[in-house]
């Protein structure tokens, strides 16, 4: 990371020489990062005790407790069922909306797109607390539903509901692709269909999304990968039932020995990754298939929107139903219960109005000091993190040697770890590593841990703006006498220039929503929202997980609301 | 020359600070008042929220200005955890620990890793929070039932642990997933209290299955059980700490709060200062102050725990508890006793005994 300012200002008289002792340093670094927690984790979970206890001894005891415990099988099939079961939910109905928004003649669109791609910038944290005050069974919606209808047919606490609503929220990571792949695709098969007299949802299933396939493979691939990362949600929805899955079985492992078996632990993560691993590989292989695709996609002719006619209205019935659900319920219950001081049957709401919640956030140093650390993480952390990933997007680009697919493979590997485990890892390193442990209270350890995490995610961003410049502007520049680091930082940085704004505002809201990272990390002086919430739901401090929560959507918000008026796309 | 300056400084300082040593303690006290200044500062690390602790750091600053408190919640578990990956790691880290988790905390004695401390206040203490003058209890909370006011009445409320079983087990429609305790797995508090209830409650198997027949919910802290009683989610509490549920119905006009009639457990936070403490003077400091009568008035008081101290006049205290409650008052001792079942094996057959239990109940 210390390679940045020489990668922005380098070059010149110092040449080549410079240049490629720079792209070393800055492949090594990676390397260290990634690598680095990775393979303490999986040193960890070959010992008996912790790593910095003197009674550990090697062996492979943790890996037998742990396939010996009826729980951590449990939490695995409770992982697959959900994992399976929101990958069915989340991919037909992100792919009906994609198709919604981008072919037909929808009113309202421009409005719903924002919306549509909220749950995916709010945190699961958050979402799921939101669910709880608004539609638990005590929840605001369901005692209106009580009250009006007398019944309130659904409940929270079980594994149908945590599937639906890791489904529903997890729609926008389908959209997104699919919505890409139909832009790319010509109207003219679709009003072929339609002038032959078939209706929208027929041009949708057997023309259209057909020919996106391989694009909702990969979304389809991606959200049950996501699954088995699901950590909020089952914490909050799960724990108090007894529903394990594999992260939060992990989680409860920190105690359930009476003292830390972060052997255990680590044991699992390994488990974990040994299963996302190969997900991410498939990922990988699914989107390069799925842009070989794209190539023999219809004329790019003139997009025509098809007219949904007497379907408009099932149109908004389906957007304005998916939106209530996963959007308004959730957040209006948060903001509901920030405001008042208890809930709950036979409360009546406009006597428990309060500001305490508010009030007590804003005097108590830590949880003011969270809301600073949040902003300036994404912020000024986000634009640092961009520069980063930059720098490893310029030492790989145009370059088809074993380092640049070297760094190709180590970008993905942070993917595979649940955010939880990475940050575990990072605390031992700052812990035991000297020359870092300075950092460890400082927002700079949070900073550092999230950059690594979202790694692949970034890098996805910048190297599709890389891709976008076009290789002769570079070749020009070159054939004149300019050296790689002149050609980087006159030719290319530029051209890349309106990509890497657009990058900075996604990392902000990606930044702002992140919670399991910081969950092991959080120590006096780095607190940030997200894992403050979690360590306070823990706590039962109810009240202030509400308004930070809060406090929290509207920092997301924010970002949001610039990332629309710069008219930056909402997508990786 | 220079020594004499010194000298002359050191007398000077000690003079100073001489004015602070508390009636009663040696007057060599002042040394450690002297040092305390000196080093300025003391970290605490507590599962106490700052929330609660701030009218006791406050006062503690009253009396000794120039020590700077830096307090630091946290769970019980992470205080553990961080604690010994600091010590493992050189990186000094707290000089007072101070948690609810009794057990552990006196683990953390037996393992070496506490300063010991003979406290000018320990003969004030009772005997039980006294272990090897290293780690002092220092509350005196009482683990308690809670229920929600409005839709638990009459005989529904359970005076005592058997009543509580039988009031399950004959309505189980109604009790239906609506009652709660701490999910033992993840608190250690909550584990600790269960072991104990086996020791004084023969029942405790029918409570076990009557929170199986009830499908019965768990969490890891008092907070959630408190919200989700008060809103009516959950109807029963039990083995609630009782210090945060007394205040918190204080406010809360739906939650009502019992001490249980046949015996209540009494949790007491055990404080120690750590053996590689920065800051030895300061943590001495506090230590004394905490134990002090001071100190546990303001516990009693504006903290809203329960003073262990005999002595001490205020809202809250143990005296007021044990003449309530008679006899019946059963705290846990610091001692070595209650670091039975951090035994690995032994935790996990008492974990499967609890979950057959439970599941013979016709529970999970």
């Amino acid at each position: 990371m210390s390679a940045v300012p020489s990668a922005l200002g380098g070059g010149g008289p110092r040449g080549a020489s410079s240049f490629f002792t720079w792209r070393a340093l800055t492949i090594l670094t990676t390397a260290v990062a990634v690598l680095g927690p990775l393979s303490l984790i999986v040193y960890q979970s070959l010992l008996t005790a912790p790593f910095f206890d003197a009674r550990k001894t090697a062996g492979f005891g943790a890996y037998a407790f742990v396939f010996a415990d009826e729980d951590f099988w449990k939490a695995l099939r409770n992982s697959v069922v959900i994992a399976g079961g929101m990958t069915l939910i989340a991919v037909p109905l992100g792919a009906i909306l994609a198709f919604v928004m981008e072919r037909t003649d929808l009113p309202f669109k421009r409005w719903f797109e924002p919306l549509i791609l909220v749950p995916s910038f709010v945190s699961p944290m958050v979402l799921s607390f939101g669910f709880v005050v608004a539609a638990g069974p005590v929840g605001f919606y369901t005692v209106w539903s009580q009250d009006l209808f007398g019944v309130a047919p659904w409940g929270l606490y079980s594994i149908l509901a945590m599937t639906v609503i890791a489904g529903l929220t997890h729609v926008p990571n389908v959209y997104v692709y699919a919505s890409a792949a139909l832009k790319s695709l010509g109207s003219d098969v679709e009003e072929a269909a339609r002038s032959a007299g078939a209706s929208p949802f027929r041009v949708a299933m057997s023309v259209s999304l057909p020919l996106i396939l391989p694009s909702m493979l990969f979304a389809a691939v991606l959200v049950f990968f996501l699954g088995f990362e699901l950590f909020g949600l089952p914490l909050v929805l799960g724990d108090p039932e007894g529903i394990l899955v594999l992260s939060t079985y992990l989680y409860k492992l920190t105690n359930k020995l009476g003292t830390p078996s972060y052997h255990l632990m680590a044991a699992v993560a390994v488990c974990i990754v040994a299963i996302t691993f190969p997900l991410v590989l498939l990922q990988r292989k699914l989107l390069q298939g799925a842009r070989k695709y794209a190539t023999i996609k219809g004329k790019a002719g003139r997009m025509r929107e098809l007219p949904l006619g007497k379907w408009t209205g099932l149109a908004l019935f389906i957007i304005v139903a998916y939106l209530f659900v996963t959007v308004i319920v959730p957040i209006s219950g948060i903001a509901l219960r920030a405001f008042v001081t208890n809930w709950g049957f036979g409360v009546n709401l406009s006597e428990a109005f309060t500001l305490d919640s508010f009030r007590y956030v804003f005097q108590e140093t830590t949880h003011t000091r969270a809301i600073w650390n949040t902003i300036l993480i994404g912020t000024v952390g986000g634009a640092l993190t961009v520069a980063c990933y930059t720098a490893i997007g310029f030492a790989t680009h145009r370059r088809d040697d074993g380092w640049s697919r070297l760094v190709d493979y180590l970008v993905l590997v942070p993917r595979a770890i649940p955010g939880l485990l990475a940050g575990l890892a990072f605390l031992w390193i700052f812990l035991f590593v000297p020359f870092l442990a300075p950092i460890r209270a400082t927002i700079f350890s949070m900073w550092i841990a999230y950059t690594v995490v979202w790694l692949a995610y970034g890098m996805r961003l910048i190297s599709s703006s890389l891709m976008q410049v076009a290789p002769e502007l570079e070749e020009a520049a070159r054939s004149v006498g300019a050296s790689r680091a002149t050609v980087s930082r006159k030719i290319t940085l530029p051209l890349i220039r309106p990509g890497l704004i657009a990058s900075w505002l996604l990392v902000f809201m990606i930044f702002e929503r992140e919670y399991s990272t910081g969950v092991y990390l959080l120590a006096p002086g780095n607190e940030v929202i997200g894992a403050q919430l979690v360590s306070l739901w823990q706590g039962g401090a109810i009240d202030i997980v509400a308004a930070l929560s809060l406090i929290n959507i509207l920092l997301v918000g924010a970002g949001l609301a610039v990332a629309l008026r710069l008219g930056v796309k909402l997508r990786d | 020359m220079r020594g004499f300056v010194t000298v002359a400084a050191l007398a000077a300082a000690s003079l100073g600070a001489f004015a602070q040593v508390p009636a009663g303690y040696p007057a060599d006290y002042a040394k450690i008042v002297a040092g305390a200044k000196a080093e300025g500062k003391v970290v605490i690390y507590s599962a106490l929220d700052t929330k609660a602790a701030a009218p006791l750091v406050k006062d503690f600053n009253a009396v000794y200005p120039d020590v700077k408190v830096e307090y630091n919640d946290m769970n019980s578990t992470e205080l553990y955890n961080r604690f010994i990956a600091e010590v493992a790691s050189g990186q000094g880290g707290a000089d007072v620990m101070w948690s609810s988790a009794m057990d552990l905390q006196v683990k953390l004695v037996d393992d070496g890793q506490a300063m010991t401390y003979a406290s000018p206040e320990v003969v004030k203490l009772p005997k039980w929070a006294v272990y090897k003058n290293q780690a002092y209890g220092t509350t005196y909370e009482p683990a308690v039932f809670i229920y929600n006011k409005r839709l638990v009445t009459g005989a529904e409320i359970p005076q005592d642990h058997a009543s509580f079983a039988k009031v399950i087990e004959s309505n189980t429609a109604k009790f239906k997933g609506k009652v709660t305790t701490y999910d033992i797995e993840k608190s250690g508090v909550g584990f600790m209290f269960v072991v104990q209830d086996t020791k004084y409650f023969p029942g405790m198997k029918d409570l076990e299955r009557g929170f199986g027949a009830t499908s019965y919910k768990v969490y890891s802290s008092t907070g959630n059980m408190l919200e989700k009683v008060s809103s009516g989610e959950h109807l029963l509490g039990y083995n609630v700490l009782g210090s945060y549920a007394l205040v918190r119905a204080k406010k809360d006009p739906n939650l009502g709060v019992v001490l249980p009639k046949d015996f209540t457990l009494v949790l007491s936070r055990v404080m120690f200062i750590g053996k590689k403490a920065q800051h030895p003077n300061a943590a001495k400091l506090w230590t004394d102050y905490v134990l002090s009568q001071r100190g546990q008035k303001m516990i009693g008081g504006e903290v809203e725990l329960f003073a262990v101290r005999d002595d001490v006049e205020a809202e809250y205290t143990a005296s007021k508890l044990n003449k309530q409650l008679g006899g019946v008052v059963k705290p846990i001792p610091v001692g070595a006793e209650i670091t039975e079942y951090l035994d690995s094996k032994k935790r996990l057959e008492f974990l499967g005994q609890w979950k057959a239990t439970l599941a013979a109940g016709g529970g999970k």
